[in-house]
C-alpha cells in the first residue's frame, strides 16, 4: 500500500458566478501536503491561492474534485486545522489571553477554565506577550495582534497549521521578527504540524518552507512544486550570503515573473 | 566654577518654578465665576420681596450654600482639569437659572405669581412632599424596568435569531420592518381591551415600544457583523449556540444599544404621558393631578424630578454601555 500524504488536493475546480458572469478561480489544482511539511503557496493576486486556502479551511466548497485530509475529503470546518488570517483572526470584545482561551475552549471541552487560562499564558509568553495578555486587540500592534493569533492557534494544537498572508500587513521589521518567531516555534514542536503558509513574498516562502508551490492567475493553476534545498535550522543572514540561495531566489523570481510576462499582451496582469 | 554655581542656583529655580506652578493651579481650581454667581445668588435673596405669599429665601440659600460646599470639595478632589469644568459649568448654569428664578419672581415679580413660584417655595415643597415623591418615582421606574427589561429579554435573542436568518436571506427582515413601523402607542386600545389593569396596559405599551427598536437595531446589527469574523469564529468550529452568544452578541452590541437607547426615550415619554391621562400613581400623574387643582409649585416640583431621574437613569445606562463596549477604541 502507497503510504498517503496528510493532505491531497484533487482536481479541484472552483467557479464564482457574479451578476450571471461565470469566473474560473481554481482550475484543476492538484498537489498533496506530506504531514510535518512546512508548505508555501505563492502566486500573484488573483491566482486563487486564498480561494484555496478557504477550500482547506473548509469556508468554501470547490465546483469539481476534492481535498483529502488523512483520506478523508474535507466537508466543511473542523478542528484538525487551526488558521491565522491577514487580518481580523482575533475578537475585538475579548483580551489576547481570552481569545486564546476561547479557540483551547473549542477543541477542548473538558478543559476547566483555569487550565485554559494556564494555557493561554503559556502560549502569550512563548509568542513574547505575557505583559499584554489582558489587552483588548485594539490596544495592541498589527504585529502583536498575529503573535495571538498564532499562539491562539498553536494553543489549539492541532495537527494542520492554515496561514493566509499572516504577514502580509505587518511592516518589514517586524515580518522578520515574526517568521523567525513562526519558524522557531515550528521546528521545536513534535510532532512538527503540517502547514499551509499563503504569501507572496519569495523570501518568506524560502525561508519558511520545505516545499513552494507556484500558483499563476486566470484561471488559477499549479505552476510548479519546487523542493526548498536549505537544511534546517535555518540561519537568515548566513542563508541569504550564499550564492546558492541567490541562484535558488533568482530562478524562482525568473519563473514568476516569466508567468507574468506570459500573460502580458493579452490578458490584464494585477500584481 | 561656572558648573559649581549652576549646580546651587537649579534647585532653587526649581522650587520657585514649582511654587508659582501651584500657585497658579489653585487659582485655577478655585477663583472661578462660579463662586461670583454663588455670591450673587446668596445675596439677592436679601432684597425686598415684592410677593405677599411666602417666599421661604432660606430654603434656596441653604439649597446654594449645599452647592456651593459640593462645588469645593469636588474641586479638591476631581483631578481632569476637563472634568472640573464641565462640573463647575453646569453648577454656574445651575446658578445663573436660580438667580433668573429669583428675580423674575420673588423679587420683581414680572411672571404671573400662581403659575410661577419662588425656587425656595418649591424647594420647600419638594422637602414637604418627600416620601409622596418617592413612591411615585418608585411606581413610574418599576414600570418602566418591566416593560423595558422583558422587551430586552425578548427582543435580543429574537433579533440574533431572525438577523441571522436574514443574512441567509429570509422574510424576517420584511416583516420585521413592517412590524417596527408601526408606532406602539397605536396598540393602546388592544391593550386597555384585553389587560385588567393601568398599571399592565403601561408595561405591555412600554414593552412594545422598547421591543421593536431593540429587535430592529439587533437584527441590523447582526446582519452588518463583517463576513470576515464569522469566518474566524466558524474556523474555530465553534457550535451554534457558542456562534450566537460569544461571537454574534458581541460583534453586534453597539447598534443593539442604539435600539435600547432609542426604546429607553420613547418609553419615558409614553409612560409619563400614559400617567398624565390615566394613572393613579407614578410622576406623570402627580404633576397632572397638582395641576389640575392649581397647585403649581408642585407642579414644578414634578418636572423638576422628572428631569433629574431621566438625567439618572439615562447616566446609568451610558455608564453599562461604555462598560460592556470598553474594548472599542
Amino acid at each position: 500500500m502507497i503510504k498517503m500524504s496528510k493532505i491531497e488536493i484533487n482536481n479541484l475546480t472552483v467557479n464564482y458566478t457574479e451578476k450571471k458572469k461565470s469566473f474560473t478561480a481554481l482550475k484543476n489544482v492538484s498537489f498533496s501536503i506530506e504531514e510535518g511539511e512546512f508548505v508555501s503557496v505563492i502566486g500573484s493576486s488573483g491566482c486563487g491561492k486564498s480561494t484555496l486556502l478557504s477550500i482547506l479551511e473548509g469556508i468554501n466548497s470547490p465546483t469539481e474534485g476534492e481535498i483529502l485530509i488523512n483520506g478523508e475529503p474535507v466537508t466543511g470546518t473542523g478542528s484538525d486545522r487551526g488558521v491565522v488570517f491577514q487580518h481580523y483572526s482575533l475578537f475585538p470584545w475579548m483580551t489576547a489571553r481570552k481569545n486564546v482561551a476561547f479557540g483551547i475552549k473549542q477543541v477542548n471541552k473538558t478543559a476547566s477554565r483555569a487550565e485554559r487560562y494556564q494555557l493561554a499564558d503559556e502560549f502569550l509568553q512563548k509568542v513574547g506577550l505575557e505583559q499584554f495578555k489582558n489587552k483588548y486587540p485594539s490596544q495592541l500592534s498589527g504585529g502583536m495582534q498575529q503573535r495571538v493569533a498564532i499562539a491562539r492557534a498553536l494553543a489549539m494544537d492541532t495537527d494542520i497549521l492554515l496561514m493566509d498572508e499572516p504577514f502580509g500587513a505587518i511592516d518589514a521589521k517586524n515580518r522578520t521578527i515574526l517568521q523567525e518567531l513562526l519558524l522557531e516555534l515550528w521546528e521545536n514542536a513534535t510532532p512538527r504540524k503540517t502547514v499551509v503558509f499563503v504569501t507572496h513574498d519569495i523570501d518568506e516562502a524560502i525561508f519558511l518552507s520545505d516545499k513552494i508551490v507556484m500558483m499563476t492567475a486566470n484561471p488559477g493553476r499549479v505552476y510548479r512544486e519546487i523542493k526548498v534545498p536549505f537544511d534546517r535550522p535555518r540561519n537568515r543572514i548566513e542563508l541569504v550570503q550564499t550564492k546558492e540561495y541567490n541562484k535558488f531566489r533568482n530562478e524562482l523570481l525568473a519563473m514568476f515573473y516569466s508567468d507574468i510576462v506570459s500573460k502580458i499582451g493579452g490578458e490584464e496582469v494585477v500584481l | 566654577m561656572n558648573i559649581q554655581t549652576k549646580t546651587i542656583a537649579a534647585p532653587e529655580i526649581d522650587i520657585e518654578k514649582k511654587s508659582s506652578k501651584i500657585r497658579t493651579e489653585f487659582f485655577r481650581r478655585y477663583f472661578r465665576v462660579v463662586h461670583a454667581l454663588f455670591a450673587v445668588l446668596i445675596l439677592i435673596q436679601f432684597l425686598p420681596d415684592q410677593l405677599t405669599t411666602e417666599t421661604y429665601s432660606s430654603y434656596a440659600i441653604w439649597f446654594a450654600v449645599g452647592v456651593e460646599v459640593f462645588t469645593l470639595v469636588l474641586s479638591a478632589l476631581i483631578k481632569k482639569p476637563a472634568s472640573l469644568n464641565l462640573f463647575v459649568d453646569i453648577v454656574a448654569f445651575i446658578y445663573g437659572l436660580l438667580i433668573a428664578w429669583t428675580l423674575a419672581t420673588a423679587k420683581f415679580n414680572v411672571l404671573k405669581a400662581a403659575l410661577f413660584p419662588p425656587p425656595g417655595k418649591v424647594l420647600w415643597q419638594f422637602i414637604g412632599d418627600y416620601d409622596k415623591i418617592l413612591t411615585n418615582i418608585q411606581s413610574s421606574i418599576g414600570i418602566i424596568l418591566q416593560g423595558y427589561l422583558l422587551a430586552i429579554v425578548v427582543a435580543i435573542p429574537l433579533g440574533l435569531f431572525l438577523g441571522w436568518s436574514a443574512r441567509l436571506g429570509s422574510a424576517a427582515t420584511y416583516i420585521s420592518k413592517f412590524l417596527g413601523a408601526i408606532p406602539p402607542i397605536v396598540y393602546i386600545p388592544y391593550g386597555i381591551a384585553l389587560l385588567p389593569t393601568f398599571r399592565s396596559v403601561s408595561v405591555f405599551v412600554i414593552f412594545l415600544a422598547t421591543f421593536w427598536p431593540v429587535l430592529a437595531g439587533t437584527m441590523s446589527g447582526v446582519m452588518n457583523v463583517e463576513k470576515k469574523t464569522i469566518d474566524s469564529a466558524k474556523v474555530l468550529n465553534v457550535g451554534r449556540f457558542t456562534m450566537m452568544f460569544s461571537v454574534i452578541l458581541p460583534a453586534s452590541l453597539q447598534q443593539i444599544f442604539i435600539g435600547c437607547n432609542q426604546g429607553l426615550t420613547v418609553s419615558f415619554v409614553l409612560l409619563t404621558s400614559a400617567e398624565m391621562i390615566g394613572a393613579q400613581s407614578g410622576l406623570g400623574y402627580y404633576i397632572k393631578n397638582y395641576s389640575d387643582f392649581g397647585d403649581y409649585t408642585r407642579t414644578i416640583v414634578g418636572l423638576i424630578v422628572v428631569g433629574i431621574v431621566i438625567v439618572f437613569i439615562s447616566f446609568i445606562f451610558n455608564r453599562i454601555q461604555k462598560f460592556l463596549l470598553r474594548w472599542k477604541q
